[in-house]
């Protein structure tokens, strides 16, 4: 009798089960699979109650800058844990606007190189609150890979693959005007230079014969600054001698 | 159709030149290519379909990139699988890794010479066209030890195994199940199964429900002997849940374990080309081939409004449990019932025998087949054979006498 009994159950279940994939057919509809690249799931938008939503959402997925904003200051560089952001600037020119923040300050320094790296990046979101003028902040947008996304084998010795495309420029200054810039600063700083050498060479014109004895090379022009307010005249009168030619010059 | 086409070969009067034989040879070819080429479209689509009905059954959504709801899917599939390295392990019987697949291929695809897809398509019309079918398919299983035995690997050889037990466990139910019919129709030529078939009568004999003259419903034996063949004709092709040789979970892919690129794809057009081939047996002994459901156009008009009716009912108790329902098949049933009832050459179509109603119905056991495989867990060894041995074997033997009872208390044969 176990014997039909067998059979019996095992034709209800089996009709049971039959039961429940058909319904999920006919219920086709209600799917769950998502098409990814064509619909997303929407991110979810959580204020904490510091900022406007859209520029300050705890969503930690990529940090972005809002470079109109930066002026220069360097905090989130110094905030990060990890250094993976790194800001180089430039002193503007005199007399030069370089515009201002929506905060109203004024921007002092040409930022030329803002660039994160988010291979680095751990999403602590300590960048963001030191930043005085609230430009650098996180976003809620997870899809960084990009069709060029170069491809290397990961193996023992590539662990430092090519992470180009996860590195993140955000300064928008043309290379030429960097360079003009770089070339103006270092032509100042040479004529600057020049300028001190040359009233170095200046000074020592007045008395030629001490310079090969006790001052040799350039170590003297050097000190120099840092003599001219000192109240005890140094040792060798030679040196007091030119002095107050320098400190016109300061003048 | 080969005899048909020789003779029209032989008939035209460019041809006239053209000997018997190479006639007779042309016509083979031809015809052969042409079932081939369905073979291969029919797996192509039945792929697409049974990853579908797998996704659906699973709340999934299935291919969907590759074309217009990933409709191209498996050609790109099929493509890929042709421009795989084809590979040959060092120390596998290259000659019999070689072989296998074709044999299996071969046994599947000529089975399909002695299946009637209606009145006058088919590729030759034998005696024992039923006989031949059983036989010829019975091959697979040669084929199969031979991949597995070759590829020199335990799971392939675990696999093979597996699949000669099953297979000749599950022959003996199988051939006692259509020995009733055949003790029915008192022949095994398909189309005199099929024409035996025609017209509509009441349902086992006496209970007066207008049904077609099936054998499904000629009596409650053979009523069950339909789910007994389908069930071990399941077990026969390998399918889920009788899929114990390939079971992927314990034998990684059983026989196919070594095989890879068009040798693979080999199988697999073999495994399709045999679930429509038990589909359409069924349908031919069981269900009346190309036979329609209908008596006349009145009354397919009549059945077309009440299936139509009974699934308006159906979903709106569906959807009195707050459930969402697919509408497609209730719009196609109420399109059906109005051209049906506007349109009566529609009607007398639906009630006409054809090409039409033999696909619908292999359709229709193929969807059962992968409601199967993706509600059923795979059996163990032990308990295939038990099923089969003690359980179908029995069963089928007592539907055989009960039918040979049934014939002799309605008249239908005497001793």
């Amino acid at each position: 009798m176990s014997y039909f009994n067998n059979i019996g159950t095992a034709i209800s279940t089996l009709w049971e089960g039959m039961k429940v994939t058909m319904g999920y057919l006919v219920r086709a509809r209600d799917y769950v699979t998502l098409q990814y690249p064509d619909e997303v799931w929407p991110v979810p938008s959580r204020n904490i109650g510091v900022g406007d939503i859209d520029t300050y959402n705890v969503v930690r997925s990529k940090l972005h800058v809002n470079m109109n904003d930066c002026i220069g200051c360097k905090q989130c560089e110094r905030a990060c844990p990890v250094d993976c952001i790194k800001i180089d600037t430039i002193k503007g020119e005199k007399g030069e606007d370089l515009g201002t923040t929506s905060n109203g300050t004024a921007i002092k320094l040409l930022t030329y190189n803002f660039t994160i790296d988010m291979t680095e990046c751990m999403y602590c979101d300590l960048c963001t609150f030191p930043c005085p003028e609230d430009c650098i902040f996180m976003t809620p947008d997870y899809q960084f890979l990009t069709a060029d996304a170069v491809k290397t084998e990961i193996t023992p010795e590539e662990r430092w693959r090519d992470r180009d495309h996860l590195i993140y420029q955000f300064a928008t200054v043309p290379q030429e005007e960097v360079d003009r810039r770089l070339a103006a600063q270092e032509a100042a700083k040479a004529a600057k230079l020049a300028a001190a050498a040359k009233a170095q060479a200046a000074k020592p014109n007045v008395d030629i014969p001490l310079k090969g004895i006790d001052t040799p090379a350039g170590a003297p022009s050097v000190a120099k600054p840092e003599t001219p307010n000192d109240p005890v005249p140094p040792e060798t009168g030679g040196k007091t001698a030119p002095e107050p030619p320098e400190g016109e010059s300061h003048g | 159709m080969i005899t048909s086409l020789a003779n029209w070969l032989l008939s035209l009067d460019f041809l006239s030149g053209l000997g018997y034989w190479t006639a007779w040879g042309t016509s083979l070819f031809v015809v052969g290519t042409l079932i081939f080429i369905f073979i291969a479209l029919n797996a192509l689509i039945l792929v697409y379909v049974e990853r579908k009905v797998s996704a659906f059954m699973q709340v999934r959504l299935g291919p969907m990139r590759v074309g217009p709801m990933g409709t191209l899917q498996t050609v790109a599939d099929a493509l890929k699988l042709l421009v795989k390295e084809d590979i040959i392990p060092a120390l596998a019987d290259k000659l019999l890794f070689r072989v296998g697949p074709f044999v299996i291929l071969v046994a599947s695809v000529v089975t399909f010479a002695a299946i009637p897809f209606s009145e006058k398509l088919l590729a030759a019309d034998m005696n024992i066209g039923l006989f031949y079918v059983v036989s010829i398919s019975s091959i697979v299983v040669l084929g199969i030890v031979m991949s597995g035995w070759a590829s020199n690997n335990k799971w392939s050889l675990y696999g093979a195994m597996r699949s000669a037990a099953q297979i000749i466990s599950y022959e003996i139910p199988v051939g006692i199940t259509l020995l009733a019919v055949v003790a029915v129709v008192g022949s095994l030529n398909m189309q005199t199964i099929i024409h035996a078939q025609a017209g509509t009568g009441n349902l086992f004999y006496w209970i007066p429900l207008p049904l077609p003259n099936w054998y499904i419903f000629h009596n409650p034996f053979l009523f069950l002997a339909t789910f007994i063949y389908i069930i071990g004709a399941t077990a026969e092709v390998n399918r889920v849940p009788f899929d114990i040789p390939e079971s992927e979970s314990e034998l990684v892919a059983g026989f196919m374990t070594e095989y890879s690129g068009l040798r693979w794809a080999l199988f697999f057009l073999s495994e399709y080309a045999n679930a429509t081939l038990i589909a359409f047996i069924t349908a031919i002994v069981f269900l009346g081939g190309w036979q329609s459901p209908f008596a006349d156009h009145r009354g397919a008009q009549i059945a077309v409004s009440i299936l139509t009716g009974l699934a308006i009912l159906w979903t709106l108790f569906i959807r009195l449990k707050a459930q969402r329902l697919s509408i497609y098949p209730l719009a196609l049933g109420i399109i059906v019932t109005l051209s049906a009832w506007l349109f009566p050459g529609f009607a007398i179509w639906l009630a006409s025998p054809g090409l039409f109603w033999m696909l619908m119905k292999v359709a229709a056991i193929i969807f059962l087949l992968m409601w199967f495989r993706w509600t059923f867990p795979r059996l163990r060894v032990d308990q295939l054979m038990y099923i089969s041995w003690k359980v179908i074997l029995p069963i089928s033997l007592i539907n055989l006498m009960g039918v040979a009872i049934w014939l002799w208390l309605t008249g239908d044969i005497q001793f």
